[in-house]
Protein backbone atom coordinates (compact mmCIF):
# COMPACT_ATOMS: atom_id res chain seq x y z
CA UNK A 1 0.00 0.00 0.00
CA UNK A 2 1.57 3.21 -0.99
CA UNK A 3 1.10 6.46 1.09
CA UNK A 4 0.81 10.06 0.03
CA UNK A 5 -1.61 12.11 -1.79
CA UNK A 6 -2.76 10.47 -5.26
CA UNK A 7 -2.72 13.29 -8.53
CA UNK A 8 -5.82 12.35 -10.57
CA UNK A 9 -5.86 15.31 -12.51
CA UNK A 10 -2.00 14.55 -13.97
CA UNK A 11 -3.29 10.97 -14.91
CA UNK A 12 -6.87 11.95 -15.83
CA UNK A 13 -5.29 14.30 -18.04
CA UNK A 14 -2.81 12.21 -20.20
CA UNK A 15 -4.59 8.94 -20.18
CA UNK A 16 -7.90 11.69 -21.65
CA UNK A 17 -5.17 12.37 -24.33
CA UNK A 18 -4.62 8.76 -25.17
CA UNK A 19 -7.76 7.79 -25.27
CA UNK A 20 -8.36 10.01 -27.79
CA UNK A 21 -5.22 8.93 -29.97
CA UNK A 22 -6.95 5.59 -29.97
CA UNK A 23 -8.02 3.91 -33.25
CA UNK A 24 -11.54 5.21 -34.28
CA UNK A 25 -14.26 2.80 -36.00
CA UNK A 26 -13.46 3.87 -39.02
CA UNK A 27 -10.12 3.08 -38.57
CA UNK A 28 -10.86 -0.29 -38.19
CA UNK A 29 -13.19 -0.67 -41.91
CA UNK A 30 -10.02 0.24 -43.19
CA UNK A 31 -8.12 -2.11 -41.68
CA UNK A 32 -10.77 -4.70 -42.77
CA UNK A 33 -9.72 -4.32 -45.79
CA UNK A 34 -5.96 -4.35 -45.56
CA UNK A 35 -3.42 -7.14 -45.36
CA UNK A 36 -1.33 -8.33 -43.02
CA UNK A 37 1.72 -6.36 -44.19
CA UNK A 38 -0.75 -3.44 -44.92
CA UNK A 39 -2.02 -3.59 -41.22
CA UNK A 40 1.66 -3.63 -39.77
CA UNK A 41 2.06 -0.28 -42.20
CA UNK A 42 -0.34 1.23 -40.86
CA UNK A 43 0.32 0.68 -37.60
CA UNK A 44 4.12 1.94 -38.20
CA UNK A 45 2.20 5.34 -39.07
CA UNK A 46 0.50 5.59 -35.50
CA UNK A 47 0.89 5.11 -32.18
CA UNK A 48 2.70 1.58 -33.05
CA UNK A 49 5.54 3.35 -34.74
CA UNK A 50 7.94 2.51 -32.34
CA UNK A 51 7.03 -1.38 -31.26
CA UNK A 52 6.55 -2.06 -35.38
CA UNK A 53 10.36 -0.49 -35.90
CA UNK A 54 11.75 -2.31 -32.89
CA UNK A 55 10.21 -5.67 -33.41
CA UNK A 56 10.17 -4.96 -37.58
CA UNK A 57 13.79 -7.06 -37.49
CA UNK A 58 12.86 -10.19 -36.61
CA UNK A 59 9.24 -10.76 -36.63
CA UNK A 60 7.48 -10.26 -39.85
CA UNK A 61 3.54 -10.74 -40.72
CA UNK A 62 0.65 -11.53 -38.44
CA UNK A 63 3.44 -12.13 -35.65
CA UNK A 64 5.15 -8.83 -36.15
CA UNK A 65 1.50 -7.09 -35.51
CA UNK A 66 0.66 -9.12 -32.52
CA UNK A 67 4.05 -8.59 -30.28
CA UNK A 68 3.86 -4.74 -31.32
CA UNK A 69 0.86 -5.06 -29.85
CA UNK A 70 1.34 -6.42 -26.63
CA UNK A 71 4.36 -4.93 -26.18
CA UNK A 72 2.60 -1.09 -26.54
CA UNK A 73 -0.16 -2.33 -24.00
CA UNK A 74 2.53 -3.37 -21.67
CA UNK A 75 4.03 0.25 -22.60
CA UNK A 76 1.21 1.88 -21.80
CA UNK A 77 -0.11 0.20 -19.05
CA UNK A 78 2.87 0.25 -17.16
CA UNK A 79 3.27 4.23 -17.77
CA UNK A 80 -0.09 4.71 -16.24
CA UNK A 81 1.37 3.04 -13.08
CA UNK A 82 4.12 5.07 -13.31
CA UNK A 83 3.02 7.90 -13.26
CA UNK A 84 0.23 7.31 -10.16
CA UNK A 85 0.91 8.04 -6.69
CA UNK A 86 -1.18 6.71 -3.44
CA UNK A 87 -4.49 5.72 -3.70
CA UNK A 88 -5.10 6.43 -7.14
CA UNK A 89 -2.05 3.68 -7.77
CA UNK A 90 -3.68 1.11 -5.59
CA UNK A 91 -6.44 1.19 -7.36
CA UNK A 92 -4.63 1.28 -10.90
CA UNK A 93 -2.40 -1.78 -9.74
CA UNK A 94 -4.91 -3.77 -8.32
CA UNK A 95 -7.06 -3.25 -11.67
CA UNK A 96 -3.90 -3.95 -14.01
CA UNK A 97 -3.06 -7.73 -11.79
CA UNK A 98 -4.88 -9.11 -14.26
CA UNK A 99 -2.12 -9.06 -16.70
CA UNK A 100 -0.25 -10.83 -13.30
CA UNK A 101 -2.74 -13.34 -13.61
CA UNK A 102 -2.20 -13.65 -17.26
CA UNK A 103 1.21 -14.35 -17.36
CA UNK A 104 1.39 -16.49 -14.77
CA UNK A 105 -1.56 -18.52 -16.11
CA UNK A 106 0.80 -18.25 -19.61
CA UNK A 107 3.37 -19.72 -17.82
CA UNK A 108 1.95 -22.62 -15.92
CA UNK A 109 0.54 -23.52 -19.10
CA UNK A 110 3.84 -23.52 -20.67
CA UNK A 111 5.59 -25.52 -18.20
CA UNK A 112 2.21 -28.30 -18.81
CA UNK A 113 3.16 -28.09 -22.05
CA UNK A 114 6.97 -28.08 -21.63
CA UNK A 115 7.19 -25.15 -24.15
CA UNK A 116 10.49 -23.08 -24.38
CA UNK A 117 10.83 -20.20 -22.00
CA UNK A 118 11.60 -17.65 -25.07
CA UNK A 119 8.43 -18.94 -26.76
CA UNK A 120 6.17 -18.54 -23.51
CA UNK A 121 8.18 -14.80 -22.59
CA UNK A 122 6.61 -13.62 -26.30
CA UNK A 123 3.39 -14.04 -25.37
CA UNK A 124 3.79 -12.11 -21.66
CA UNK A 125 2.19 -8.93 -21.57
CA UNK A 126 4.37 -7.30 -18.57
CA UNK A 127 2.49 -4.57 -17.34
CA UNK A 128 1.27 -5.76 -14.08
CA UNK A 129 2.99 -5.43 -10.65
CA UNK A 130 5.15 -8.69 -10.78
CA UNK A 131 8.72 -7.38 -11.50
CA UNK A 132 10.84 -9.20 -14.56
CA UNK A 133 13.15 -10.73 -12.41
CA UNK A 134 10.56 -12.59 -11.05
CA UNK A 135 9.00 -13.58 -14.43
CA UNK A 136 12.26 -14.07 -15.59
CA UNK A 137 12.93 -16.94 -12.34
CA UNK A 138 9.47 -18.09 -13.35
CA UNK A 139 10.26 -18.78 -16.93
CA UNK A 140 13.22 -21.08 -15.98
CA UNK A 141 11.75 -23.33 -13.19
CA UNK A 142 10.55 -27.36 -15.06
CA UNK A 143 8.11 -27.86 -12.41
CA UNK A 144 4.87 -25.85 -11.99
CA UNK A 145 5.36 -27.02 -8.73
CA UNK A 146 8.60 -24.99 -8.06
CA UNK A 147 7.05 -22.00 -10.39
CA UNK A 148 4.14 -21.92 -7.11
CA UNK A 149 6.72 -21.83 -4.56
CA UNK A 150 8.65 -19.10 -6.73
CA UNK A 151 4.97 -16.75 -5.80
CA UNK A 152 5.44 -16.95 -2.03
CA UNK A 153 5.55 -13.48 -1.34
CA UNK A 154 2.30 -12.77 -3.45
CA UNK A 155 -1.35 -12.94 -3.39
CA UNK A 156 -1.59 -15.83 -5.62
CA UNK A 157 0.78 -17.84 -3.13
CA UNK A 158 -2.44 -18.94 -0.99
CA UNK A 159 -4.46 -20.29 -3.25
CA UNK A 160 -2.56 -21.72 -5.90
CA UNK A 161 -1.06 -23.68 -3.24
CA UNK A 162 -4.56 -25.32 -2.61
CA UNK A 163 -5.63 -25.20 -5.99
CA UNK A 164 -2.12 -27.35 -6.53
CA UNK A 165 -3.65 -30.74 -4.56
CA UNK A 166 -7.05 -30.51 -7.01
CA UNK A 167 -4.39 -30.33 -9.73
CA UNK A 168 -2.21 -33.55 -8.72
CA UNK A 169 -5.29 -35.43 -8.47
CA UNK A 170 -7.08 -34.76 -11.84
CA UNK A 171 -4.02 -32.94 -14.27
CA UNK A 172 -5.95 -30.45 -15.49
CA UNK A 173 -4.79 -26.82 -15.23
CA UNK A 174 -8.53 -25.44 -14.90
CA UNK A 175 -8.15 -25.56 -11.51
CA UNK A 176 -4.89 -24.11 -11.20
CA UNK A 177 -6.42 -21.20 -13.73
CA UNK A 178 -9.36 -20.64 -11.25
CA UNK A 179 -8.02 -20.15 -8.11
CA UNK A 180 -5.76 -17.21 -9.75
CA UNK A 181 -8.82 -15.39 -11.57
CA UNK A 182 -10.65 -15.69 -8.27
CA UNK A 183 -7.99 -14.34 -5.73
CA UNK A 184 -7.60 -11.65 -8.85
CA UNK A 185 -11.25 -10.50 -8.56
CA UNK A 186 -11.68 -10.56 -4.76
CA UNK A 187 -8.98 -8.52 -4.15
CA UNK A 188 -10.03 -5.89 -6.48
CA UNK A 189 -13.04 -5.18 -4.39
CA UNK A 190 -11.19 -5.99 -1.04
CA UNK A 191 -10.95 -2.10 1.13
CA UNK A 192 -13.26 -0.25 -0.99
CA UNK A 193 -16.15 -2.30 -0.08
CA UNK A 194 -16.94 -3.92 2.97
CA UNK A 195 -20.16 -5.75 2.10
CA UNK A 196 -22.89 -4.98 0.73
CA UNK A 197 -24.92 -3.18 2.93
CA UNK A 198 -22.30 -0.72 3.83
CA UNK A 199 -20.85 0.58 0.66
CA UNK A 200 -20.53 4.47 0.20
CA UNK A 201 -23.95 5.26 -1.78
CA UNK A 202 -22.44 8.20 -3.93
CA UNK A 203 -19.06 9.73 -5.18
CA UNK A 204 -16.74 8.15 -7.28
CA UNK A 205 -16.07 5.46 -4.62
CA UNK A 206 -19.36 4.26 -5.04
CA UNK A 207 -19.17 4.50 -9.24
CA UNK A 208 -16.22 2.27 -8.61
CA UNK A 209 -17.81 -0.47 -7.20
CA UNK A 210 -20.39 -0.06 -9.28
CA UNK A 211 -18.20 -0.84 -12.28
CA UNK A 212 -16.39 -3.19 -10.77
CA UNK A 213 -19.54 -5.11 -9.60
CA UNK A 214 -20.47 -4.91 -13.19
CA UNK A 215 -17.14 -6.61 -14.45
CA UNK A 216 -17.62 -9.39 -11.71
CA UNK A 217 -21.23 -9.86 -12.89
CA UNK A 218 -20.66 -9.93 -16.82
CA UNK A 219 -17.54 -12.43 -16.00
CA UNK A 220 -20.02 -14.89 -14.18
CA UNK A 221 -22.32 -14.56 -16.37
CA UNK A 222 -20.08 -15.15 -19.21
CA UNK A 223 -18.36 -18.42 -17.25
CA UNK A 224 -22.52 -19.93 -16.54
CA UNK A 225 -23.35 -19.33 -20.59
CA UNK A 226 -20.35 -20.94 -21.23
CA UNK A 227 -21.19 -23.76 -18.89
CA UNK A 228 -24.34 -23.95 -19.78
CA UNK A 229 -24.30 -23.94 -23.75
CA UNK A 230 -21.39 -26.26 -23.47
CA UNK A 231 -23.12 -28.92 -21.21
CA UNK A 232 -20.25 -29.75 -19.26
CA UNK A 233 -20.38 -31.53 -16.13
CA UNK A 234 -18.35 -29.01 -14.13
CA UNK A 235 -19.33 -27.72 -10.63
CA UNK A 236 -20.28 -24.42 -11.28
CA UNK A 237 -19.51 -22.76 -7.51
CA UNK A 238 -15.59 -23.80 -8.52
CA UNK A 239 -16.13 -20.57 -11.13
CA UNK A 240 -18.03 -18.58 -9.15
CA UNK A 241 -16.65 -14.93 -8.24
CA UNK A 242 -17.94 -13.58 -5.39
CA UNK A 243 -18.83 -9.94 -4.85
CA UNK A 244 -21.21 -9.20 -7.84
CA UNK A 245 -24.92 -8.47 -7.65
CA UNK A 246 -26.25 -10.58 -10.48
CA UNK A 247 -25.82 -14.15 -9.04
CA UNK A 248 -25.66 -15.35 -5.95
CA UNK A 249 -23.79 -18.77 -5.16
CA UNK A 250 -26.85 -21.29 -5.24
CA UNK A 251 -29.15 -19.33 -7.73
CA UNK A 252 -25.76 -19.48 -10.42
CA UNK A 253 -26.06 -23.47 -9.82
CA UNK A 254 -29.36 -23.67 -10.07
CA UNK A 255 -29.69 -21.30 -13.13
CA UNK A 256 -26.55 -23.56 -15.23
CA UNK A 257 -28.65 -26.56 -15.86
CA UNK A 258 -31.45 -23.99 -17.46
CA UNK A 259 -30.64 -22.56 -20.53
CA UNK A 260 -33.76 -19.98 -20.95
CA UNK A 261 -33.90 -19.30 -17.18
CA UNK A 262 -30.30 -18.36 -17.04
CA UNK A 263 -30.66 -15.48 -19.70
CA UNK A 264 -34.01 -14.79 -18.25
CA UNK A 265 -32.47 -13.78 -15.43
CA UNK A 266 -29.42 -11.40 -16.88
CA UNK A 267 -32.33 -10.08 -18.70
CA UNK A 268 -34.22 -9.15 -15.86
CA UNK A 269 -31.57 -7.68 -13.69
CA UNK A 270 -32.49 -3.80 -13.28
CA UNK A 271 -29.35 -3.26 -13.30
CA UNK A 272 -28.27 -4.41 -16.45
CA UNK A 273 -31.30 -5.69 -18.17
CA UNK A 274 -31.60 -2.27 -20.02
CA UNK A 275 -28.14 -1.98 -20.94
CA UNK A 276 -28.08 -5.75 -22.52
CA UNK A 277 -31.72 -5.81 -24.10
CA UNK A 278 -30.17 -5.71 -27.55
CA UNK A 279 -27.50 -8.42 -27.01
CA UNK A 280 -30.41 -10.28 -25.02
CA UNK A 281 -32.24 -10.16 -28.34
CA UNK A 282 -29.55 -11.50 -30.05
CA UNK A 283 -28.29 -14.40 -27.99
CA UNK A 284 -32.34 -15.41 -27.56
CA UNK A 285 -32.49 -15.85 -31.67
CA UNK A 286 -28.72 -16.32 -32.41
CA UNK A 287 -26.79 -18.98 -30.87
CA UNK A 288 -23.63 -17.52 -30.90
CA UNK A 289 -22.39 -17.41 -27.32
CA UNK A 290 -19.29 -15.14 -28.95
CA UNK A 291 -21.69 -12.61 -30.14
CA UNK A 292 -23.41 -11.88 -26.76
CA UNK A 293 -19.26 -11.91 -25.30
CA UNK A 294 -18.55 -9.14 -27.79
CA UNK A 295 -21.79 -7.41 -26.58
CA UNK A 296 -21.10 -7.87 -23.21
CA UNK A 297 -17.33 -6.19 -23.80
CA UNK A 298 -19.12 -3.46 -25.53
CA UNK A 299 -21.66 -3.00 -22.88
CA UNK A 300 -18.66 -2.96 -20.05
CA UNK A 301 -16.78 -0.42 -22.08
CA UNK A 302 -20.13 1.66 -22.59
CA UNK A 303 -20.48 1.19 -19.01
CA UNK A 304 -17.05 2.77 -17.70
CA UNK A 305 -17.37 5.55 -20.66
CA UNK A 306 -20.92 6.59 -18.70
CA UNK A 307 -18.97 6.24 -14.96
CA UNK A 308 -15.85 8.13 -16.09
CA UNK A 309 -18.09 11.49 -17.48
CA UNK A 310 -20.17 11.45 -14.34
CA UNK A 311 -16.71 11.44 -11.82
CA UNK A 312 -14.19 13.18 -14.28
CA UNK A 313 -11.31 13.40 -11.83
CA UNK A 314 -11.87 9.97 -10.77
CA UNK A 315 -10.29 6.52 -11.49
CA UNK A 316 -13.07 5.78 -13.57
CA UNK A 317 -11.53 7.52 -16.78
CA UNK A 318 -8.50 5.84 -16.20
CA UNK A 319 -10.57 2.35 -16.03
CA UNK A 320 -12.48 3.26 -18.86
CA UNK A 321 -9.02 4.01 -20.92
CA UNK A 322 -7.48 0.48 -19.93
CA UNK A 323 -10.83 -1.24 -21.39
CA UNK A 324 -10.67 0.73 -24.42
CA UNK A 325 -7.06 0.11 -25.13
CA UNK A 326 -7.59 -3.70 -25.07
CA UNK A 327 -10.85 -3.80 -26.73
CA UNK A 328 -8.19 -1.73 -29.74
CA UNK A 329 -5.44 -4.21 -29.07
CA UNK A 330 -8.08 -7.38 -29.52
CA UNK A 331 -9.47 -6.01 -32.86
CA UNK A 332 -6.47 -5.61 -34.30
CA UNK A 333 -5.67 -8.97 -33.59
CA UNK A 334 -8.77 -10.20 -34.62
CA UNK A 335 -8.56 -8.64 -38.16
CA UNK A 336 -4.60 -9.55 -38.66
CA UNK A 337 -5.60 -13.35 -37.44
CA UNK A 338 -8.84 -12.68 -39.49
CA UNK A 339 -7.87 -11.92 -42.84
CA UNK A 340 -4.59 -14.86 -42.19
CA UNK A 341 -6.89 -17.42 -42.27
CA UNK A 342 -8.84 -16.15 -45.15
CA UNK A 343 -12.45 -14.89 -43.51
CA UNK A 344 -14.51 -12.67 -45.12
CA UNK A 345 -15.22 -9.10 -44.21
CA UNK A 346 -18.22 -9.67 -42.72
CA UNK A 347 -17.29 -12.36 -40.88
CA UNK A 348 -13.95 -10.27 -39.38
CA UNK A 349 -16.59 -7.65 -38.88
CA UNK A 350 -18.88 -9.81 -36.42
CA UNK A 351 -15.67 -10.97 -34.60
CA UNK A 352 -15.03 -7.31 -33.37
CA UNK A 353 -16.22 -5.24 -30.74
CA UNK A 354 -17.30 -2.01 -31.97
CA UNK A 355 -19.61 0.51 -30.19
CA UNK B 1 -0.65 32.64 44.94
CA UNK B 2 -1.65 32.66 41.60
CA UNK B 3 -5.16 32.30 42.28
CA UNK B 4 -5.44 35.24 44.97
CA UNK B 5 -3.80 37.57 41.58
CA UNK B 6 -6.90 35.59 39.38
CA UNK B 7 -9.20 38.99 39.39
CA UNK B 8 -6.34 41.81 39.38
CA UNK B 9 -4.98 39.81 36.11
CA UNK B 10 -8.09 39.96 34.25
CA UNK B 11 -8.64 43.52 35.27
CA UNK B 12 -5.03 44.20 33.73
CA UNK B 13 -6.25 42.23 30.56
CA UNK B 14 -9.32 43.98 30.14
CA UNK B 15 -8.59 47.23 30.58
CA UNK B 16 -5.58 46.46 27.43
CA UNK B 17 -8.04 45.53 25.38
CA UNK B 18 -10.38 48.43 25.59
CA UNK B 19 -7.29 50.37 25.14
CA UNK B 20 -5.86 49.30 21.98
CA UNK B 21 -9.52 48.72 20.24
CA UNK B 22 -10.57 45.64 18.09
CA UNK B 23 -8.04 43.43 17.30
CA UNK B 24 -8.46 43.18 13.80
CA UNK B 25 -8.93 46.63 11.86
CA UNK B 26 -10.76 47.46 8.62
CA UNK B 27 -7.39 47.19 6.69
CA UNK B 28 -6.12 44.28 8.31
CA UNK B 29 -9.77 42.23 7.65
CA UNK B 30 -9.02 43.37 4.13
CA UNK B 31 -5.44 42.00 3.89
CA UNK B 32 -6.83 38.71 5.38
CA UNK B 33 -9.37 38.68 2.37
CA UNK B 34 -6.83 38.90 0.00
CA UNK B 35 -4.42 36.14 1.79
CA UNK B 36 -7.33 33.91 1.74
CA UNK B 37 -8.45 34.47 -1.81
CA UNK B 38 -5.08 33.86 -2.93
CA UNK B 39 -4.73 30.81 -0.96
CA UNK B 40 -7.58 29.78 -2.66
CA UNK B 41 -6.56 30.50 -6.00
CA UNK B 42 -3.25 28.28 -4.91
CA UNK B 43 -5.75 25.43 -4.26
CA UNK B 44 -7.87 25.33 -7.30
CA UNK B 45 -4.58 26.22 -9.52
CA UNK B 46 -3.17 22.83 -7.88
CA UNK B 47 -5.75 21.07 -9.60
CA UNK B 48 -5.91 22.37 -13.14
CA UNK B 49 -2.20 23.11 -13.45
CA UNK B 50 -0.65 19.20 -12.15
CA UNK B 51 -3.94 18.10 -15.18
CA UNK B 52 -1.91 21.00 -17.51
CA UNK B 53 0.81 19.34 -17.23
CA UNK B 54 -0.15 15.95 -17.64
CA UNK B 55 -1.66 17.39 -21.07
CA UNK B 56 1.45 19.27 -22.30
CA UNK B 57 3.49 16.19 -22.01
CA UNK B 58 1.09 14.12 -24.29
CA UNK B 59 0.80 17.23 -26.36
CA UNK B 60 3.26 20.18 -26.89
CA UNK B 61 0.21 22.14 -28.45
CA UNK B 62 -1.74 22.21 -25.02
CA UNK B 63 0.99 24.77 -23.92
CA UNK B 64 -1.03 27.88 -24.64
CA UNK B 65 -4.19 26.82 -23.55
CA UNK B 66 -2.80 24.59 -20.44
CA UNK B 67 -1.11 27.78 -19.17
CA UNK B 68 -4.34 30.36 -19.95
CA UNK B 69 -6.75 27.27 -17.90
CA UNK B 70 -3.96 27.30 -15.14
CA UNK B 71 -3.91 30.98 -14.45
CA UNK B 72 -7.66 31.57 -14.39
CA UNK B 73 -8.30 31.24 -11.11
CA UNK B 74 -5.73 34.07 -10.23
CA UNK B 75 -9.19 36.04 -10.91
CA UNK B 76 -9.87 35.58 -7.99
CA UNK B 77 -7.11 37.39 -5.92
CA UNK B 78 -8.20 40.18 -8.35
CA UNK B 79 -11.48 40.56 -7.00
CA UNK B 80 -10.18 40.15 -3.58
CA UNK B 81 -8.08 43.17 -4.34
CA UNK B 82 -10.93 45.21 -4.98
CA UNK B 83 -11.89 44.96 -0.93
CA UNK B 84 -8.98 46.53 -0.46
CA UNK B 85 -9.52 49.69 -2.23
CA UNK B 86 -12.83 49.79 -0.78
CA UNK B 87 -11.91 49.77 2.85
Amino acid sequence: MSVGASNPEYVNARVRSRRASLFADEDYRKLIRMGPSAIARFMEESEYEREINELGARFSGVDLIEYALNRNLAKHFQDLLDWSEGRLYDLIARYLRKFDVWNVKTIIRGIYTETDSEEIRTDLIMAGELDEATIDRLLEVEEIEDAIEMLNRTIYYDPLREAYEEFEETGALVALENALDREFYEHLLEDVSSGPLNEPQEGPEAKYIEFLQAEIDFRNARNALRLARSGADLDPASYYIEGGLLFDQTELSRLVGDYDALVDHIADNKRYGDRLSGAMGRLRDADSLIQFEHALDAALLEYADTLSSIYPASVSAVLSYILAKEREVENIRAIARGREVGLEESEIEEELVIL
Amino acid sequence: MVLELGPELADVALQAEEASGPTLENEGAAALAVGLAALAAGYAERGIGAAAVGAMAEDDDMFVPGLIMTVLPETLVILALVVVFIV
